[in-house]
């Protein structure tokens, strides 16, 4: 008897698991036709689809697939990306509160964009960078988002404090945005407003190039992240017992954090910085599915991350309206109330995560 | 030196610490002990002695400042990590808590050398750590959460763990730990079985030495400044326990290996009767601070027989009843004053 409850609990856990990947596979599909649906200019319904699947031709056909389809790709993209970052920072941190804005990761990634376009970029604004120019805005990124993890885990390699990490993430943000001040109190005119201008942030001016360099990065990063599921499943117990299942921990982490930065980094690179999805949306996730294996994690961060950005970028074009909200307002607002959430639900270090 | 091939374990001239800069900080004299195929040792020692750090130097996480380990004859640092977590798997006293997180995968991590790049659990895999769940009478309790868990069940997840990576030697640091004693006695058994019916080589660390002393072929002792090896009746013959851990307040009886409190002595007593109620009116007198004697001359204790069930304290012809032990100490510490 004891038996056959335990092949039926294992069973009704195994199919709820498929059957919330199903919900949220339909529900990021949904969202995505939303949010190419919604948009300043009303375009009906029967439009949108003649203009995906045959007619590409006429004015709203060219709205929909120059900007609409684009931006919600692009909206994809980061979601996906920031979320994945964060749910490997959690693990590799064993820290609920990691994420890539709140260490300060993100802020990193603004530095290296910084140093080129402040630093390089002479009079020319960021739309007209080359291709070639766009890898070097996100390498610049990536190795800026790096150098900050180095970083924050160098100091937070001591102290196991749940709160001390956010603590380092907002002294280091600080820090790197005092850089940045001074590099703009040198910096002349035009250079200034193609920096400021791109700190605003948004999922829609990308061009196509930057499109294409930010797809090839987030499935790159996707793809180490991935391989990466046995490594992370380690990690969750500690470094000390994953070396003793066979894990090179300092291997791992090298790998780990190659895929952050660049998944991290290649978002901020071309919508700038975009807060709370890396640090909450692992956490929706873990509320889903109820468990810790990375296997069913990682696709799971995926899914939500997409639908998160997807339904944020919906919110922010203010449907019906004209205007537009910045996106990272909308995330934050999102993304605040489930970090605190998580805060005030367990106090304890090991229940958190 | 022929003796390394009956051995599993095999330690020469080991010295463990921390490298801090250009310096080493040695915990311990220098090693050197040897642990035979599918023996259970017991390593004891005062806290900070560094049983922790020598520990986890044997489980190969931590270089040696110094010395050799050999496993199984060859260096440890010669076997890869993988093969390492192959052959020595190692609890710490580290509790894992991780939310979300069931007893079947915390023991499915114990497979993470034998499975593939992404950690695919194969028909093997599972029968493993369904086995090692059994073992550990944790079987049914495979889809519970740890954060759910009591300690003890917890202990036991952790050991499932160690016994589905499927190695030879199992290190684990203070096992028994935090946990009650019906839960010690139960984790001590589930290591004991391992040695007997699967072979595996045991090297735990304790603080309950009358556990150690019973229940180990064999005992690692760490002390300032020395290292002593033996079976456990060995150092109790040679007086090392006793030595160690006796100070001027606490007193080691080496015949049962139990530690007592030195008292004053303020007296003598004399005790009629016998059986078990003998045995804990002894204990309940020495308390008091009474050596208990055989000679007449001093005060009487009867104890309850089947006719009586006080115990009389007669004194110069005196006799005073009590219905219970808890009285008679009383009363004995009155007089004492």
């Amino acid at each position: 008897m004891k038996n056959f409850s335990q092949k039926s609990s294992k069973k009704w856990s195994s199919s709820r698991t498929a059957g919330i990947f199903i919900l949220l596979t339909v529900l990021l599909l949904l969202l995505f036709l939303a949010d190419i649906f919604f948009g300043s200019v009303t375009i009906s319904f029967s439009e949108v689809i003649r203009a995906l699947f045959s007619d590409s031709s006429g004015k709203m056909a060219t709205i929909i697939i120059k900007f609409r389809v684009p931006k919600a790709l692009t909206a994809l993209l980061v979601g996906v990306a920031l979320a994945v970052s964060g749910l490997q920072m959690q693990t590799v941190f064993r820290n609920p509160m990691a994420g890539p804005y709140v260490l300060g990761i993100s802020s990193g990634a603004s530095l290296g964009v910084a140093f080129v376009i402040l630093g390089f970029a002479s009079g020319i604004s960021i739309q007209a960078i080359s291709t070639l120019g766009n890898w070097i805005l996100a390498g610049a990124a990536w190795a800026g988002a790096g150098l900050v993890i180095l970083l924050v885990m160098a100091l937070s390699a001591r102290i196991k404090d749940v709160m001390t990490i956010l603590i380092i993430g907002i002294m280091l943000s600080s820090g790197i945005s005092a850089v940045v001040t001074i590099m703009q109190y040198f910096s002349n005119e035009s250079v200034l407003k193609a920096y400021v201008i791109w700190t605003m942030g948004s999922l829609g001016n990308l061009t196509s190039g930057q499109l294409n360099v930010l797809m090839i990065s987030v499935l790159a990063g996707l793809t180490v992240s991935f391989f990466s599921t046995k490594i992370l499943n380690a990690l969750l117990i500690g470094e000390s017992y994953a070396g003793s299942i066979g894990l090179n921990v300092k291997h791992a982490r090298i790998i780990i954090f190659t895929s952050t930065s660049i998944l991290a980094g290649s978002v901020t690179a071309f919508c700038g910085p975009v807060g709370f999805i890396g640090i909450a949306v692992p956490h929706i996730a873990r509320i889903l599915f109820r468990r810790s294996d990375h296997k069913i994690l990682i696709p799971g961060t995926v899914l939500t991350g997409g639908a998160v950005l997807l339904l944020s970028d919906i919110i922010s074009q203010l449907p019906g309206s004209e205007s537009i909200l910045p996106v990272n307002a909308v995330t934050s607002l999102i993304g605040i109330p489930v970090v605190i959430w998580v805060i005030m639900k367990k106090r304890r270090y090991s229940d958190l995560f | 030196m022929d003796n390394y091939k009956n051995k599993i374990l095999t330690v020469d001239c080991l010295e463990i610490g921390y490298f801090s800069g250009r310096s080493s900080n040695s915990l311990l004299l220098p090693v050197t002990a040897s642990a035979g195929e599918g023996e259970v040792i017991a390593v004891i020692g005062r806290n900070g002695a560094g049983k922790s750090t020598f520990l986890r130097t044997l489980a190969g996480l931590q270089p040696p400042l110094d010395g050799e380990i050999y496993f199984r004859g060859q260096r440890l640092a010669e076997y890869s990590r993988r093969e390492l977590a192959r052959n020595i798997g190692y609890v710490s006293t580290e509790p894992v808590v991780v939310a979300n997180m069931t007893a079947y995968d915390l023991v499915a991590l114990g497979r993470f050398p034998h499975t593939n790049w992404i950690g695919r659990i194969s028909e093997e895999d599972n029968r493993m750590i369904m086995d090692s769940l059994a073992l550990t009478s944790m079987a049914a309790e495979k889809n519970k959460y740890l954060s759910e868990m009591s300690d003890g069940e917890r202990q036991k997840v952790m050991i499932a763990r160690v016994l589905s990576q499927d190695a030879g030697l199992m290190i684990l640091d203070e096992p028994s730990a935090f946990l009650d004693a019906g839960s010690r006695y139960e984790i001590l058994n589930i290591l004991h079985r391992l040695s007997e019916d699967r072979g595996k080589t045991i090297i735990y660390s304790t603080h309950d030495l009358q556990m150690a002393l019973t229940q180990s072929d064999k005992i690692w002792l760490i002390t300032e400044g020395k290292f002593v090896e033996g079976a456990p009746e060995d150092l109790m013959l040679g007086g090392s326990l006793s030595v160690l851990f006796e100070s001027p307040e606490v007193q080691f009886n080496p015949v049962d290996g139990t530690f007592s409190v030195k008292r004053k002595n303020r007296g003598y007593v004399n005790i009629k009767g016998q059986g078990q109620s003998r045995h804990w009116t002894c204990k309940a007198i020495e308390r008091a601070g009474y050596t208990v004697t055989g000679e007449m001359d001093y005060p009487l204790i009867k104890l309850p027989d089947s006719s009586d069930d006080m115990w009389h304290f007669i004194s110069e012809n005196r006799s005073v009843a009590f219905s219970s032990l808890y009285d008679l100490v009383n009363h004995l510490h009155r007089i004492a004053r």
